[in-house]
């Protein structure tokens, strides 16, 4: 292969991934400037004088098709109605089915898990399980990352989420807690557009709303309405509880927070800028509301005008046709473009992405404080061919930022290793990994499914994957036995556990039915289908990991991530209480319960003599945990790496426990905060 | 019965016979499965994917079966014994069915059209998921035509 060392100038910051925490950190950095006359980092509307403007260059790579990143309006249309024409077409619907699967950079897919028969793993997908039980979510590798198959579902965490070993006397505390990711939260609700009813939220915590939100505080929009079937189930559960071990728990049904567009709150007022302010203590970003214009929805990213609101398409996972749903190349849009001075979008040639560019490793020089000194990246010329051009950057005068997922960032990291000379003793070391935490900690919420039918049509199938859930489990004293868990509604019938509707067809004409018979049983059957989640936090493991091994390695050589994963008796536990509650309240609602989980399910135990089967909820987590001390983490809370003075991991693997919530809010509110430190950082690289 | 749709040419002789039969399989009228857009489509892909001996087959019972009824009553029960009744031609019924109700023939999709047309959709007073969208908040009530 040919190689080459890419003699471009310098960057100042090199971001690795544009899902959506390399698109926060790139729009949030662009849309500061060095203002070389104060020497600070200031938001860009407000140098002093043009001239002391000190634009910030970056750099950013993505391992998916360059076409996937053409994000002017008549491009991004034409790729993103690929995505739709594919999802169209493929049998199996499942959340990577609209998009490329690339051999040169591939992505785990929920079709390639299977049950693994230690010691031989499985490794017919892009992942080499070990297991003993098989990881069961899968990513995608595609410009704007896996945001474009995210459900958009947007809780944030819950207090004593931070706390769990403080509180239950489990796992590791956060470095940061509740108060502290507060206002970010904020940004990240105002980013990625979050509709919801603050009024209504109802949480099994010791705070009340106001407290929890803060007075006042509402959402950009307007909830997005509760589906018809949700309401059916409310009425029938409503003021009631179910009895758990030693623990009677009240029901609380409530309106989920969702980052899909709906109508703007006109009590949210203004747009908002998310801008840094200079104080002794270094930078701290504000939510801005001197906006002079009304907050409004951001539509498709092609047009502005198309997906102001959701119009029902009922398939959030795996692809929004209009982009109602939010999606990182929104935000990544806002790194590229910016509003020149008469208010018109204008190309930002500050910012590149180079596509198709595969970082699989980073090298250290051990002269200069163990810093960052290269990027190592395999570029594919085409979707057809698995010929690469070697590249390498020179990123001694940058900061690098890791903001893959939860498996590419170990992965890289722990193909990056590098000798030092400790005491005359030649040592060998890895990059970031002085925890030996890199890769370990890998965490999921475990999806337990519950189905059945309703007494009388609820007409599912219809409306966002899921627009309530049942809050009542996610905190409480029995998180010191076993997990708390979020229980959303699902939508879309027995899609999911069952393959309906296609399944329902095919059991009623083996009976023989035909015409009008056949119409009216899958009437009957597919009207009333309820389908529950119960979605149980793990905890972090150190076995449960990724690494990597020169055996297995992908089409550019690269090596694939190596898993091994197993659960506690914790989380099974919860799921033998869940399916209490779960069988409780289908009896109250007079749901017949068709829940089957069988020996040759994927994911699949047997605790105190029954059997319980679950999913996985693509919520890849806690491969580069953040904390307080270098000893028990990779980063500390701002997602700098302890180890290097120019290295930041960001995204889902930051974090130190999972919770109950789906983690995408998360993740943003702790990524937009390691820009004060990264604003920090450039002051002192730009002063020099 | 007389299987009324006209025969468009020569070649097209057992269209009609598939249509009628396909309003009798699936309980959907012609006027339906023509509004899919797809009536002719399937048609020939079907001849395309079978062994057109076994199509012709299939057709040339159900045009006898069609032809012997009296009313939509009795060819039920004609299918029901003559057609259902027997594996081969249960299997290209069944086939039929789904290939109108889901788009799919052998598990593959037809082409995009026949994802967003499948008629199990229509029946569950849904709609296929990423397409046909009724439009905010349409989820949060009962689906208008639900109680006719």
């Amino acid at each position: 292969m040919s190689q080459q060392n890419n003699n471009l100038t310098k960057k100042d910051v090199i971001i690795v991934g544009t899902g959506i925490a390399g698109s926060l950190i790139a729009k949030l950095l662009t849309d500061h400037v060095f203002d070389t006359k104060k020497g600070k980092m200031v938001y860009r509307t407000e140098v002093d004088q043009p001239e002391d403007a000190r634009e910030l260059s970056v750099l950013m790579f993505e391992a998916g098709l360059e076409a996937g990143l053409e994000l002017d309006s008549a491009a991004s249309l034409t790729t993103y109605n690929e995505y739709i024409r594919k999802f169209y077409m493929e049998e199996a619907k499942v959340p990577n089915s609209p998009y490329p699967n690339l051999k040169q950079a591939p992505s785990p897919d929920v079709l390639d898990m299977a049950p693994i028969t230690p010691p031989f793993p499985d490794k017919k997908g892009y992942l080499v399980q070990f297991g003993p039980m098989p990881f069961a979510s899968d990513a995608i590798r595609v410009g704007g990352g896996t945001t474009l198959h995210w459900l958009g579902t947007t809780p944030r965490m819950l207090p004593n989420d931070f706390y769990l070993n403080k509180k239950y006397g489990r796992a590791m505390d956060w470095p940061i807690n509740y108060d502290i990711l507060k206002p970010y939260y904020e940004m990240a609700e105002f980013e990625i557009g979050v509709s919801g009813n603050v009024a209504a939220q109802e949480y099994p915590i010791s705070e009340s709303m106001e407290e929890y939100y803060g007075k006042d505080y509402v959402f950009p929009m307007e909830e997005i309405p509760q589906s018809y079937m949700d309401q059916r189930i409310i009425n029938g559960l409503a003021g009631t509880s179910v009895e758990l071990n030693f623990e009677n728990i009240p029901l609380t049904m409530v309106p989920s927070p969702q980052g899909r567009n709906s109508t703007p709150n006109p009590a949210y007022g203004k747009s908002r800028v998310i801008k840094a302010e200079t104080s002794d203590s270094g930078y701290k970003l504000i939510l801005d509301s001197s906006d002079k214009e009304e907050y409004k929805a951001l539509g498709a990213i092609w047009n502005p005008y198309m997906g102001e609101r959701c119009e029902g398409n009922a398939s959030c996972v795996p692809i929004c046709p209009v982009q109602a749903k939010y999606n990182a190349l929104k935000t990544l849009k806002k790194a590229l473009y910016k509003v020149n001075k008469n208010d018109n979008l204008q190309k930002n040639h500050n910012i590149q992405i180079q596509a198709q560019s595969v970082v699989y490793k980073l090298s250290v020089d051990q002269a200069d404080q163990e810093k960052i000194s290269k990027v190592h990246l395999r570029r594919y010329i085409s979707q057809e061919s698995t010929n690469f051009i070697e590249e390498v950057i020179d990123t001694s005068d940058s900061i690098v930022i890791l903001a893959a997922n939860a498996f590419e960032n170990p992965k890289i990291l722990l193909n990056s290793k590098y000798t030092v000379f400790e005491n005359g003793q030649k040592v060998e070391k890895t990059v970031a990994n002085r925890s030996d935490q890199v890769g370990r900690n890998l965490m999921d919420h475990m999806v337990m499914l519950t189905w059945g039918l309703f007494p009388e049509p609820i007409y599912s199938y219809r409306g966002p994957g899921s627009t309530t859930n049942i809050s009542s489990f996610r905190d409480g004293n029995f998180r010191s036995e076993y997990s708390a868990w979020i229980s959303p509604l699902d939508n879309w019938g027995w899609s999911w556990p069952a393959f309906s509707p296609g399944s329902d067809v095919a059991e009623f004409q083996g009976q023989g039915l035909f015409g009008a018979e056949l119409k009216e049983a899958l009437q009957s059957r597919l009207t009333r289908q309820v389908l529950f989640h119960f979605e149980i936090e793990q905890l972090p493991n150190p076995n449960n990991r990724v690494t990597i091994n020169d055996q297995y390695l992908d089409a550019l050589g690269i090596p694939r991530p190596v898993i091994n994963y197993e659960l506690t008796e914790y989380e099974m536990k919860a799921m033998e209480q869940a399916k209490m509650a779960s069988d409780q309240m289908f009896a109250r609602l007079g749901v017949e319960d068709f829940t089957t989980y069988k020996a040759t399910d994927n994911n699949t135990f047997v605790y105190n003599n029954v059997r319980y089967s679950y999913n996985g909820a693509g919520h890849i987590v806690g491969t580069y945990r953040m904390g307080d001390t270098p000893e028990d983490s990779v980063t500390n809370s701002y997602c700098k790496s302890w180890d290097h003075p120019n290295l930041y991991i960001v995204g889902a693997g930051n974090m130190t426990t999972l919770g109950t919530s789906n983690p995408t809010l998360t993740l943003s509110a702790f990524t937009i905060r390691s820009v004060e430190s990264i604003l920090a950082d450039l002051e002192t690289k730009l002063k020099n | 019965m007389i299987i009324t749709t006209k025969i468009l040419n020569v070649d097209d002789y057992y269209y009609g016979v598939f249509l009628t039969i396909s309003e009798a399989l699936t309980g959907f009228s012609a006027n339906e499965l023509l509004s899919t857009g797809l009536s002719e489509t399937y048609y020939r892909y079907i001849l395309d994917h079978i062994e057109s001996v076994t199509f012709t087959e299939f057709l040339n019972t159900s045009k006898n079966l069609i032809e012997k009824s009296e009313n939509s009553g009795q060819l039920k029960n004609y299918i029901s014994t003559e057609i259902i009744g027997i594996p081969s031609t249960q299997a290209i019924a069944n086939s039929i069915i789904t290939l109108w109700y889901l788009g799919t023939w052998e598990g593959a999709y037809v082409n995009d059209l026949s994802y967003k047309e499948g008629l199990v959709w229509n029946i569950m007073h849904a709609h296929p998921p990423g397409a046909k969208q009724p439009g905010f908040k349409s989820w949060g009530v009962k689906p208008v035509n639900s109680n006719s």
